[in-house]
């Protein structure tokens, strides 16, 4: 799964973060991404799993992948190439 | 032609909210969701201590309403200094527990009024409906609320709104009232079908509430806390720690000076033990066992009685005599005591 996702830009550890704040700290991190850049987010609060890909729904952003590694989960999101903002 | 209006919407995740995302949104506004973290949501902390039983992690809802209706959503934390005092003195008294739902309702939508001026937008909605609760849904408390908040005119209803005074966006045009809900009481029949007509199929079945404050045995423990720390001379005060720790464990009152906390599992024994400052650790040492918590300034007779409890619940309650480990301010200290086996007295004591 690894080989086919891209080099993230940048990347954001969230581990012993509890909801909301994995996903609060992602919007964060995308809003200061330029358009199609790509934010790699670790997360050790399984409910990652769900959430990302609604987040992104719900935002117009790209869910390109979440799996877990080890303890912790890794989650790969592009923003949108067209949107201007993305709420936090 | 009338220019694209602007809303903030308030969501929980239920199906009510997701249903006034879907009409406000459907008549062309911009929307933008927003969701409070107030530290008392059943869920959250559900998944704060692994999930379910069946190890199922259950949902973030309001991410899921958002999602599902294709809007922006923003979290906001409000659970801070200023939200815990007004739940230990709300102006309009507390419903059946320790929900002060009018006052909570103020609050939210106070701060919703500074998201809807900080984004330019026109009105603030919500899912409520007329009728629904018996008090923070009456006609005379959503009035209280609007008028409260400063959203005067500004705070829409979607669900009810055709029952209630136009607000400033209907009356400018921004909103068409004709296609605004009716809906009143609490049966969940008009939802259900406005939901269908309007292709939401996914939504939690209400479930009396996701808030901590409506439930009896939390509100127990939270009014316990605030009378004790009266009695003990101190200020009457809720702190963040406290919401974790009224929500996690068996609390036993020993007196107005020290209660006990004692985990009820693997997850909850591991969170006691990230709320250790200012509190005494007790765990029986040997023997597979709870964490437990004491917190205040217990008497001598106290701490023998806290560690028996604790024996209580460990792999050697029938044992004749466990050692106890008592840890406090980097000391610790060794009590052997006999399980507590009074179960009538525990009751007493359990709060």
């Amino acid at each position: 799964m690894n080989a086919a996702l891209p080099a993230p830009d940048r990347t954001i550890d969230t581990s012993g973060k509890l909801c909301p704040y994995p996903i609060v700290e992602t919007a964060k991190a995308v809003r200061a991404l330029e358009p199609g850049a790509v934010l790699l987010v670790i997360a050790t609060d399984p409910g990652i799993a769900q959430d990302m890909p609604m987040w992104c729904k719900a935002t117009r952003n790209e869910h390109l992948a979440t799996f877990r590694d080890g303890a912790a989960w890794k989650s790969y999101v592009r923003r949108s190439p067209q949107r201007e903002e993305t709420a936090p | 032609m009338i220019r694209k209006a602007k809303a903030i919407g308030l969501i929980s995740g239920g199906l009510d909210s997701t249903l006034a995302l879907a009409m406000v949104k459907a008549q062309g506004v911009e929307v933008k969701a927003v969701n409070f973290y107030t530290g008392f949501c059943i869920t959250e902390t559900q998944r704060r201590k692994g999930g379910r039983a069946d190890g199922s992690v259950p949902r973030n809802e309001a991410l899921r309403a958002a999602a599902d209706v294709e809007v922006d959503v923003e979290y906001v934390d409000i659970s801070g200094r200023e939200y815990l005092d007004m739940l230990v003195s709300p102006r309009y008294g507390y419903g059946k527990n320790a929900n002060p739902c009018t006052d909570c309702r103020v609050f939210m939508m106070r701060k919703a009024k500074e998201i809807m001026e900080r984004e330019g937008a026109d009105f603030v909605f919500t899912g409520e409906v007329l009728g629904q609760r018996p008090k923070s849904q009456r006609r005379d408390t959503l009035r209280v609320v609007e008028r409260d908040s400063g959203l005067d005119g500004r705070l829409l209803r979607p669900l009810s709104a055709k029952l209630l005074k136009p607000t400033i966006p209907e009356q400018e045009g921004l909103l068409d009232r004709s296609r605004l809900g009716d809906i009143s009481g609490r049966s969940r029949h008009p939802q259900m079908a406005m939901a269908e007509a309007l292709g939401i199929a996914d939504w939690p079945q209400p479930a009396g509430g996701c808030c901590y404050l409506t439930d009896e045995s939390f509100a127990r423990k939270f009014f316990d806390v605030l009378q004790a720390r009266e009695a003990a001379g101190e200020e009457r005060r809720i702190d963040r720690d406290d919401v974790v720790l009224l929500s996690t464990g068996r609390h036993f009152r020993l007196s107005p000076k020290a209660k006990l906390i004692i985990g009820r599992s693997e997850v909850e024994n591991a969170l006691l033990d990230n709320y250790l400052e200012g509190r005494a650790r007790v765990e029986v040492q040997g023997l597979p066992g709870p964490v437990a918590l004491v917190e205040g300034t217990p008497t001598w007779e106290e701490r023998l009685l806290a560690s028996r409890i604790v024996a209580r619940y460990g792999k050697g309650k029938d044992h004749p005599e466990v050692e106890v480990e008592w840890r406090e301010d980097g000391g610790a200290e060794r009590y052997p005591v006999a399980p507590h086996d009074d179960e009538d007295a525990l009751e007493k004591m359990r709060v």
